[in-house]
């Protein structure tokens, strides 16, 4: 039992730090955000270049997939400061997607796909979701059918996010409708441009896009069915547990709870001479330390090779509700010039970021499984509860 | 990084767990909470064993295990209910051995179950910062130890009955420090003060009672941040210990013709209820490994007793939700973790106390690794 960071990771947090002071320019940030998460700017690709020449991005796969065979929890720590930092490093394509790949995929596939997302040259979209199948998503009814050289895929999906900004759309199917729904589910990669793929955009209240993504006789080569057929429902779960790990970083939610600390030292000193308003922010720290506790511990069951569904969703639930309370708290502190937005400027407390992140809260919350979903997974799975 | 424990503390886990489950009854536990006594073959058991000498260094012929491995010991025998002063006597042997006390007489015959020591600190007004005891010097005893002279009243003192001394923190024109007390010196009062959570305690006076000055003022600090720690480990045994206890009745228990343990609702609470029991364990001994390395201030264990002392009493009555009526009778063994622990959580400082202590370091930046 060793609770302190060795040296060498610290070292490592500081020198990615030193990238992130070098490259965390306001226009790279102003990209980032107004091209929602994608890489396609010339400064954006710039970026993921330099990014991918510090060989971050793949350290901890093994050698010979191109890694370095570093410790998992340098790839927490790599996360985790970006997401300190807010700043772009490949999101769920490279939470998810890469490590659902490296299990599942067949050896040319790592060689095509995995270099493409290291270097941020490939953005992948997830298509699982349907207008009747989102929490209960093995009712999924997209269709993929055999065809010579591959599979034509037809039907519909919705939250596609990304699908705009992305090069691949990485889709569940039903390949095999007579088997029970949970084997009858394939894996399929692809491409955004192929012929018969529609994207329509749906604009969401917090201002971000989120797109529903139509598949008419979409033809997809056989080299890119994923995991064999019917093996879909597998790596689903598998890249969800570690989209669930993606979408509880402590990192960020420091950032909030420290900017709201500087907002206030700046802009209203005399709250914080207020006492219970102190204890309040004191609530919050005790928040993020029972967060950042089950962030670490699933992020140590993970560098032990050992994805746990349970610990995953654990984390998961506790991020996605602190991230509502924290913003929620920020904002109640901050009064009116909270919830002003980034385009008031200066006048907006935190820069806008706490109504902006408050917005986002309820998308993390049924987002990558509803924490209901999350909930019944821990009861069933960490505690065996009968089902 | 690595929250896990290691082989040789998993073997004492381990060992402890299945003596306990062996030769401890809830029975056993009964029957000293009606005569509200320790289980004092308990605590000659733990010596006997070695147990007790599991955390001390080598120079005290123990086993090096630190902190962690004292967390260990407090948390298995939080597990059975024990009625024994494992945290208490830890806390105050633990500080003096830290704090390079010159006790290492008293400290060799605690550990050979000669002697029981306890701490005495809170007083009327349940503050760690109000100490009004006096010590007043008493010229000079034998071996050099100065000798001294007790006034006072402390007030919730665990074990106090059963301890062969007290660990009182006095001051002395106002400058804090750490006394011993002999608790069958003629100027000791002990009188019950029997509180929710069974665990014997008395308010004491102190009347011109001899005293031994051990430790000075940073000792006391020292004092809290242990005590505050181990309570954590008590405080995590009840809470899993009636989370595994709620699992297993629900599943056992059908209600519909169906197991309840199949009904989301009750899947949600026992999930929530999970997700305190972990986070709580990684706080409880990433303090203790801290305290270990000497790197823990006072906020940091103030923030973690803060954590668990509001989730315990969460967990400690969803799982009573959840039990129904078959968990509030005393023939169920889970009220016993739900006084400890609801006691527990006021002791060594309360949420709202440790809060306070938190909220004096609001500026400092968020820890995210």
């Amino acid at each position: 039992m060793n609770f302190q960071w060795p040296p060498e990771q610290l070292a490592f947090r500081d020198e990615v730090e030193a990238f992130i002071r070098q490259w965390r320019t306001p226009e790279l940030l102003r990209e980032y955000h107004e091209n929602e998460g994608g890489g396609g700017t010339p400064l954006m690709r710039r970026y993921y270049r330099a990014l991918q020449e510090t060989g971050w991005m793949q350290m901890c796969w093994p050698e010979e997939m191109g890694g370095a065979g570093k410790n998992p929890l340098y790839r927490f720590i790599l996360i985790e400061t970006f997401e300190y930092w807010g700043m772009p490093y490949g999101n769920l394509t490279y939470t998810s997607i890469a490590p659902a790949l490296a299990v599942h995929g067949s050896e040319e596939q790592k060689r095509r796909f995995l270099p493409g997302i290291w270097s941020g040259e490939y953005c992948f979209a997830i298509a699982y979701s349907e207008p009747n199948a989102g929490t209960d998503l093995a009712s999924l009814r997209t269709r993929a059918e055999k065809a010579r050289g591959g599979w034509t895929i037809q039907g519909q999906k919705i939250w596609t996010s990304l699908a705009q900004q992305s090069t691949h759309i990485w889709l569940a199917a039903r390949s095999e409708p007579d088997l029970p729904k949970h084997q009858g589910i394939s894996l399929f990669i692809v491409p955004t441009g192929s012929e018969g793929v529609s994207i329509r955009p749906l604009r969401c209240m917090s201002g971000l896009t989120t797109y529903e993504t139509f598949y008419d006789n979409v033809f997809v080569p056989g080299e890119n069915l994923v995991g064999g057929r019917g093996g879909g429902w597998n790596i689903v779960m598998h890249a969800l547990n570690h989209e669930r790990v993606g979408l509880s970083p402590t990192g960020n939610l420091a950032r909030h709870y420290d900017l709201l600390v500087e907002e206030l030292q700046r802009s209203a000193p005399q709250k914080l001479r207020d006492p219970v308003l102190r204890n309040r922010l004191a609530e919050l720290r005790m928040e993020l330390e029972r967060h950042r506790a089950l962030a670490l511990r699933n992020a140590v069951t993970i560098a032990d090779d050992d994805v746990n569904a349970g610990l995953a969703s654990m984390a998961k639930v506790s991020g996605s509700e602190l991230r509502h309370r924290l913003t929620n708290l920020a904002m109640d502190l901050l009064g009116r010039p909270g919830v002003l937005t980034e385009a008031a400027g200066g006048r907006a407390a935190c820069g806008g970021q706490q109504q902006t992140t408050w917005l986002m809260s309820p998308i993390l919350r049924f987002g990558g499984g509803t924490n209901e979903v999350q909930r019944s997974i821990i009861a069933a799975r960490h505690l065996g509860m009968a089902r | 990084m690595n929250p896990q424990l290691d082989e040789t503390q998993l073997l004492l886990r381990d060992t402890l767990r299945q003596f306990l489950e062996r030769e401890l009854s809830f029975d056993r536990v009964r029957e000293c909470e009606r005569e509200a006594r320790a289980d004092a073959a308990l605590w000659r058991t733990l010596v006997k064993q070695g147990w007790l000498a599991t955390p001390f260094p080598a120079a005290l012929e123990g086993g090096g295990g630190g902190m962690v491995c004292a967390g260990i010991l407090v948390e298995e025998f939080s597990r059975r209910a024990a009625l024994i002063p494992i945290a208490e006597v830890l806390t105050a042997a633990l500080t003096l051995q830290r704090c390079g006390a010159p006790c290492g007489g008293l400290l060799r015959r605690v550990l050979a179950g000669e002697a029981v020591v306890t701490p005495a600190i809170l007083e009327s007004g349940d503050s760690f910062y109000g100490i009004a005891a006096e010590a007043l010097p008493a010229g000079t005893a034998a071996a050099g130890e100065s000798s001294w002279l007790l006034r006072g009243e402390k007030c919730f003192v665990d074990y106090a009955q059963f301890a062969s001394h007290h660990l009182v923190a006095a001051q002395c024109g106002g400058e804090r420090g750490l006394y011993l007390v002999e608790s069958a010196d003629p100027g000791v009062k002990c009188e019950a003060t029997p509180a929710l959570g069974r665990i014997p305690q008395a308010q004491v006076r102190y009347d011109g009672a001899r005293a031994v000055r051990a430790a000075g003022a940073e000792a006391v600090g020292e004092l809290v941040r242990i005590g505050r720690a181990l309570t954590c480990a008590q405080l995590l045994a009840c809470m899993e210990v009636s989370l595994e206890q709620t699992v297993a009745y629900t599943n056992l228990r059908e209600q519909f013709g169906r197991a309840l343990s199949t009904f989301q609702a009750v899947q949600h609470h026992a999930a929530n209820m999970a997700m305190h029991c972990e986070a709580s364990r990684f706080l409880t001994y990433e303090v203790l490994d801290a305290l270990e390395r000497r790197s823990a201030d006072d906020r940091q264990v103030a923030l973690a007793k803060a954590s668990l002392s509001r989730a315990a009493p969460e967990v400690l009555m969803t799982g009573h939700q959840l039990h129904g009526g078959q968990g509030f009778i005393e023939e169920n063994d889970l009220y016993f973790f739900t006084l400890r622990g609801k006691d527990r959580s006021v002791a060594w400082g309360t949420a709202e106390e440790c809060l306070a202590l938190a909220a004096t370091g609001v500026e400092q930046k968020a820890r995210w690794l």
